[in-house]
């Protein structure tokens, strides 16, 4: 069931958007660090990251609805609790031990912002070597919130190239 | 290569397939043997009933999806007549693959490469510059429709198809599997399923048959699926045999299942195979299940809920989603899974699609652990010593009853059993009748 028409369907920018000289160093640095933490395993520092209403996407298609259509991860901050739990216990035999991973993240642009939450978004490449060496990429967009003196994920969504599948098995923190 | 990469170098010669399995044992090379690899999908693939698609997936004339059976492209399409048709998707001019989308809506498909046209039942119906056939032109015309599967039949939605002309029908295919069928489709009002969420495509470095095999043992999750229970939530219902009336069968065929209904009919409560939901948070759909089916079979229906079955070759009723197996040679398998989703009752399918996510898939709770542990035994199985994998596991407490080859003790090994019976029937031509 692979197909041509699925690959590299990420969502466009919309006019307007603001390119890399445009993204607060604040807002670049927070999402380095989560990939940072990500790449290492460094699950409970990832976790911290998130605010309570959390929406952590891998859809299978850019145009996918969750309410009808079935996607690779679609967490609530209940689920990334669970997820991290998981990681966490030693036993997530797909990631015991931890793939390693380095993930490189550019073409950065501001594609929305309101009074307190920035939508960020950019293209990625990671490399994981587990069994062998597989290379991931995507577009990856973030909602980022500023609370307090903080700046909390509230939403991260993975538009993978592949997301048409197959799709190999993707139990670290994409 | 990387160390993946562990299918065996081809034989010489044919291997004997009947020598490779034992009532409680198999040979390892049945994981790893390209040969084998090539009979079984010749002999399992390419001439018996094979899970295609669901109905739903093709609801209007004109509706397709293209599928690869062994390696080789279909199209499953529903013509103006209602019918569904398996038709090979390979323009039958030079070869070109004529349908290039996963899914779609068409009355007819147009080869590219020369522009033969060919409607959605087959019939080649356009040939450019037909002059230059000559006089000949009718009977090329004629003769070269898309080659169509042998027989194509379908049980409760679900769209099988024999590419060849198969020994047996389908009814007697699936013989006792057809229960677990109808315990599914009890579950919705209208005895109606909808498969139109998406198929996750999970690559699994691993035999195919561990993929199936795997998804009716009653004895790993403890093990496998340990990090879910001790760090996430606790399984729905005890996985320590001694504890528990859940029960492994045998259902003939190659056909086995996991089944709960003893258990749950025990503790008479609904939806624990559902996060235990009351039933009062699903009010539109209780209300549409009593309507339709009255209120002691729904009741019913709600204790013992999905079926936890394996249909042979490539069918798993994965409670309330539904996997297919597509294998990619004697290492490599795709599982394809998607959520049983029920028309009509929207209250119940967001919580399935949630379920699903949770469980399934590459990124699921349970199956990315399934699909490392299916990798890391294609790596054991490369060791040659002990050439047998042992599936003795309650073999002394097997009962025969009329509903197959039952154990009470979930962990037994009695669906490997039954599975490897069939598999060297089949592949040894040793079963044209059925053999429950």
């Amino acid at each position: 069931m692979s197909d041509l028409t699925s690959l590299g369907a990420a969502a466009a920018a919309p006019a307007g958007a603001v390119p890399a000289a445009g993204v607060d160093p604040a807002l670049a640095s927070f999402i380095y660090t989560e990939a940072r933490l990500a790449d290492e395993a460094r699950y409970s520092e990832w976790e911290a990251l998130w605010d309570d209403d959390a929406k952590y996407w891998v859809p299978m298609h850019p145009d996918h609805d969750p309410k009808v259509n079935v996607s690779y991860i679609y967490d609530n901050r209940r689920r990334i609790r669970s997820r991290i739990a998981q990681l966490n216990s030693g036993n997530r035999h797909s990631q015991t031990p931890p793939s390693v991973l380095r993930r490189l993240i550019t073409n950065l642009e501001v594609v929305a912002q309101d009074a307190d939450t920035t939508t960020v978004a950019g293209n990625f490449v990671i490399y994981e070597y587990r069994f062998d060496l597989t290379v991931w990429a995507g577009r990856y967009e973030y909602r980022i919130r500023a609370r307090g003196g903080d700046l909390k994920l509230a939403a991260k969504t993975v538009h993978l190239v592949n997301a048409g599948g197959p799709v190999s098995t993707m139990s670290f923190l994409v | 290569m990387t160390e993946l990469d562990t299918s065996a170098p081809v034989g010489v010669g044919k291997v004997d397939v009947a020598a490779l399995v034992e009532p409680d044992r198999v040979h390892g090379s049945v994981y790893t043997s390209q040969e084998v690899y090539d009979q079984e999908m010749d002999r399992i693939f390419r001439n018996g009933w094979v899970f295609v698609a669901h109905d739903s997936e093709v609801p209007e004339p004109g509706d397709y999806v293209t599928r690869r059976i062994a390696g080789e492209p279909w199209i499953v399409v529903r013509g103006k007549d209602g019918e569904v048709r398996v038709l090979a998707n390979r323009c039958t001019h030079r070869g070109n693959r004529l349908c290039n989308a996963d899914a779609g809506n068409s009355s007819s498909f147009r080869c590219p490469y020369h522009g033969w046209t060919f409607s959605n039942d087959g019939h080649l119906t356009g040939v450019p510059m037909r002059d230059g056939y000559g006089s000949s032109f009718h009977e090329v015309r004629d003769a070269m429709g898309l080659a169509p599967a042998a027989a194509v039949d379908s049980y409760g939605g679900f769209v099988f198809a024999s590419l060849n002309p198969p020994a047996i029908t389908l009814r007697e295919h699936l013989g006792n599997s057809t229960v677990a069928l109808d315990r599914l489709l009890a579950l919705s009002p209208t005895g109606e399923l909808n498969l139109r969420a998406g198929w996750m495509k999970h690559d699994m470095r691993c035999n195919w048959k561990m993929v199936m095999e795997n998804n009716v043992d009653g004895y790993h999750a403890l093990f496998t699926h340990a990090s879910v229970y001790d760090a996430v939530k606790p399984a729905k219902v005890s996985h320590v045999p001694s504890k528990v009336e859940v029960y492994v069968r045998d259902l003939g065929n190659g056909h086995s299942e996991i089944d709960y209904a003893k258990e749950y009919s025990r503790l008479d409560e609904e939806f624990i195979w559902f996060g235990r939901i009351r039933r009062e948070k699903l009010p539109n759909y209780v209300a549409a299940m009593e309507e339709a089916r009255g209120a002691e079979d729904t009741h019913r229906a709600f204790v013992v809920g999905p079926p936890h079955t394996l249909i042979f070759p490539n069918l798993f009723l994965a409670e309330m989603n539904i996997m297919t197996v597509e294998p990619l040679g004697p290492g490599r398998a795709i599982a394809y899974t998607t959520p049983a989703l029920i028309p009509g009752a929207d209250e119940v399918n967001e919580k399935t699609l949630r379920r699903s996510e949770g469980a399934m898939g590459p990124a699921g709770f349970l199956i990315a652990d399934d699909g490392e542990i299916g990798a890391r035994n294609q790596l054991g199985l490369a060791a040659g010593s002990p050439e047998w994998v042992v599936l003795r596991r309650g073999e002394e407490s097997d009962i025969t009853d009329e509903t197959g080859i039952v154990n009470h003790d979930k962990s037994a090994e009695t669906p490997q059993r039954g599975w490897w019976k069939h598999w060297s029937q089949v592949l040894t031509g040793t079963t044209t009748a059925p053999d429950a």
